[in-house]
């Protein structure tokens, strides 16, 4: 299948500043090293704890952030080497929805002028009543109706307010969404009417997503393929069900047995992974995982795996495949 | 579970808070026991007043919140005709809590060290009888021994002379086992560190290693895995499952997430809208939810183990609750709602064994 994204070795460095100089001492290392492609029509998925540097891909794709290196490309087209006129068109195709939709959206405006300004930059709608009608299908669309067209966000709930940033973000006709946390700040009861109505809305206009959560059940209903980070790098990447019930490297494995399960007949085994995620400015040698990793060999704290495709469509960057049930490293 | 006395029973409250907007009518009867050596779950969306439930029992309401009617039995007594001097010493000693953001409760110029030893501190009398033990019998005092009340010269601590030095090498050693029961590497570093040293699963830990230095009979757990990564919030849970079978408390943990309440909780209490709708035991509330809301909750949430291809979604939000709705909080919401649903409050009433539903369906 095509690619609609692809991103080649992206790398996002902080520089972390100090003394009357500011000079930079050392770097953050958010992101570093990332590739992957999205095929168009499907949802990829991110996951990882936080600080694993998921926003700033997601904001280094769209250039909200300026990557330091690497390769962003969307439809052929280089997105880390377009001038400001060549993003501004690429914006209209690839939108973000962000985590906080009481940060996101702007206090001092209506949803109406909210959702026809992004239209006016982009010149969709010529006319006012031509852009009303269009903000009023889309609030319609989004499950909402024509009396909160003229409230200001204040008046709505948390829930209301993510379908509102929904609905501004497909203002502009967009191919491609970037869903960041999109139901984090939400309420149970509420962030299933949010994901359902993300799912239809997919189905409807054939928007590709990328869709980024720590929570991990939310992330396996939501994606097609899903790929794991870890201090800023992708550890393993895999179709869903793949990576959740056959995980081929030891962090998504933990990840894995990590995850609360709402059924307490299912027994799982206890897999505790020790100490916490190193921080990304002094990042372990070798494995980034090693210093955590039971697994680990002499190799792993030397040499950095590669995301190497072991079965099908199944990249895992680990220098050995472990059994988990024995606990030992075949080769 | 079997059916003997409750360590604390909470009977009708009912709690309101002044606003400038209104009266926020945020208790309406809230009904619960916690047995001894259990765990209990409290759980329930943002505004369902599991937390101000939790704030009520150790008395660290608000200054807008007004208690109207109910009562909470500790003991035998009224928690809420205690003074505040009183209920000061039984959050120092009995009841002890711990709270969503760590950080927020350590004091960020002490360290860690001080701030343990300190919470050892407030029990001098057995801090000297550990002291004078030790002397005696020329061993080590371990936490489990000081927390089982092991300690033999009770009466005689003013005969036997114990220096300062000594009461608090005592409580140095305590800390140091304390801190060793919570998992934390390397505890005699931790000792030596300010909480910002630390990382948000330690000092999680931490937290809980100061309330257990309490000998508390009650834990109330808010939230406490909430802004931790699932690889710690594993971890933690996982603690906390052994710390029960070790330390002789009943925890009440207060979470959204019915899934962890899952992995812990030996009985599960759900909350609605200032409400106990539900409460059984964990696998009885999973196998056999009764009440709409906690049906619905369930099917709501997204789970790797039983995948879904579209979850179902609650209608409407969540209550205002200023001007909740009458009768059942949830009738607005509720597809099965019937006519009287809108003009009487459901009690809760016992429908099997171990399980109560505030619901008229299960009549």
């Amino acid at each position: 299948m095509e690619n609609i994204l692809l991103v080649k070795d992206l790398k996002t460095w902080f520089p972390i500043k100090s003394g009357i100089i500011q000079r930079i001492i050392g770097h953050v290392k958010a992101v570093d090293g990332v590739s992957f492609g999205v095929r168009r029509g499907e949802t990829f998925g991110l996951v990882g704890e936080s600080g694993s540097g998921k926003t700033t891909v997601a904001r280094s794709i769209l250039r909200l952030i300026e990557p330091t290196a690497g390769e962003v490309y969307f439809d052929g087209v280089n997105v880390t080497k377009a001038s400001r006129r060549e993003l501004l068109n690429l914006r209209r195709r690839m939108q973000i929805i962000f985590q906080d939709p009481y940060a996101s959206l702007d206090p001092r405006q209506t949803v109406n002028s909210m959702l026809t300004e992004a239209m006016k930059i982009h010149g969709i709608t010529s006319g006012k009543s031509e852009a009303y009608r269009k903000a009023l299908e889309l609030l319609v669309e989004v499950g909402m109706s024509e009396e909160h067209l003229y409230r200001f966000p204040h008046e709505f709930s948390g829930g209301q307010r993510q379908r509102i940033a929904v609905a501004r973000a497909l203002a502009v006709n967009p191919d491609f969404l970037i869903l960041d946390e999109p139901t984090s700040f939400l309420d149970v009861s509420v962030q299933a009417s949010v994901l359902n109505l993300l799912k239809e809305l997919q189905k409807e206009l054939s928007l590709t997503y990328v869709f980024i959560s720590h929570n991990l059940a939310v992330v396996h209903h939501m994606s097609d393929r899903v790929g794991v980070m870890y201090l800023g790098k992708i550890v393993e990447l895999a179709e869903k069900n793949a990576l959740y019930y056959s995980p081929k490297h030891p962090y998504t494995f933990h990840l894995m047995a990590a995850i609360p399960v709402p059924d307490p007949e299912f027994r799982k085994e206890e897999v505790l992974l020790t100490g916490d995620v190193p921080s990304p400015v002094n990042v372990p040698p070798g494995c980034r995982f090693n210093p955590r990793c039971p697994y680990a060999a002499e190799r792993c704290k030397v040499e950095e795996p590669f995301l190497i495709e072991q079965a099908g469509g199944h990249w895992v960057a680990c220098h050995f495949e472990i059994d988990f049930k024995s606990g030992e490293r075949i080769s | 579970m079997g059916k003997e006395e409750p360590i604390l029973e909470i009977k009708v409250l009912k709690l309101n808070f002044h606003t400038y907007r209104g009266e926020v009518k945020a208790l309406n009867g809230v009904d619960l026991e916690l047995y001894k050596r259990e765990v209990l779950s409290l759980v329930g969306e943002s505004g369902c007043g599991k937390s101000v439930t939790a704030l009520a029992v150790i008395n660290l309401l608000p200054e807008n919140a007004h208690i109207l009617g109910g009562e909470i039995l500790f003991k035998g007594e009224d928690l809420l005709k205690k003074s505040k001097d009183e209920m000061r010493a039984l959050r120092a000693k009995e009841i002890a809590s711990v709270f969503q953001d760590p950080m927020t409760f350590l004091n960020p110029v002490l360290k860690m060290g001080t701030q343990l030893e300190e919470v050892f501190m407030l029990d001098t009398n057995a801090l000297k009888s550990a002291a004078i033990t030790q002397k005696r019998q020329g061993k080590k005092i371990s936490y489990a021994d000081f927390l089982s009340g092991k300690m033999e010269y009770k009466n005689e601590t003013n005969n036997m002379k114990v220096s300062k030095d000594d009461v608090k090498k005592t409580a140095r050693a305590l800390c140091l086992d304390v801190l060793q029961l919570v998992k934390l590497p390397d505890p005699e570093r931790v000792l030596t560190q300010y909480p910002f040293e630390l990382s948000g699963g330690m000092r999680q830990r931490c937290m809980i290693a100061m309330a257990l230095a309490r000998r508390p009979l009650i834990l109330i757990a808010d939230e406490i895995t909430t802004a931790l990564d699932v690889t710690i919030q594993a971890q933690v849970l996982h603690l906390l499952r052994e710390l029960r079978d070790k330390v002789d408390a009943s925890i009440l943990m207060i979470t959204h997430d019915l899934a962890v309440a899952a992995e812990i909780a030996d009985r599960i209490a759900v909350m609605y809208g200032g409400n106990v709708v539900e409460v059984a035991s964990t696998t009885e509330i999973f196998r056999r939810p009764l009440h709409p809301y906690t049906v619905m909750l369930m099917r709501a949430i997204p789970s790797v183990t039983k995948p879904v291809e579209r979850l179902e979604s609650i209608v409407g939000t969540v209550p205002d609750m200023i001007d909740p709705p009458s009768g059942c909080r949830f009738h607005p919401r509720c597809p099965y709602a019937m006519p009287e649903c809108k003009t009487k409050t459901p009690e809760l009433k016992e429908v099997a064994e171990n399980h109560e539903v505030a619901c008229y369906l299960n009549r």
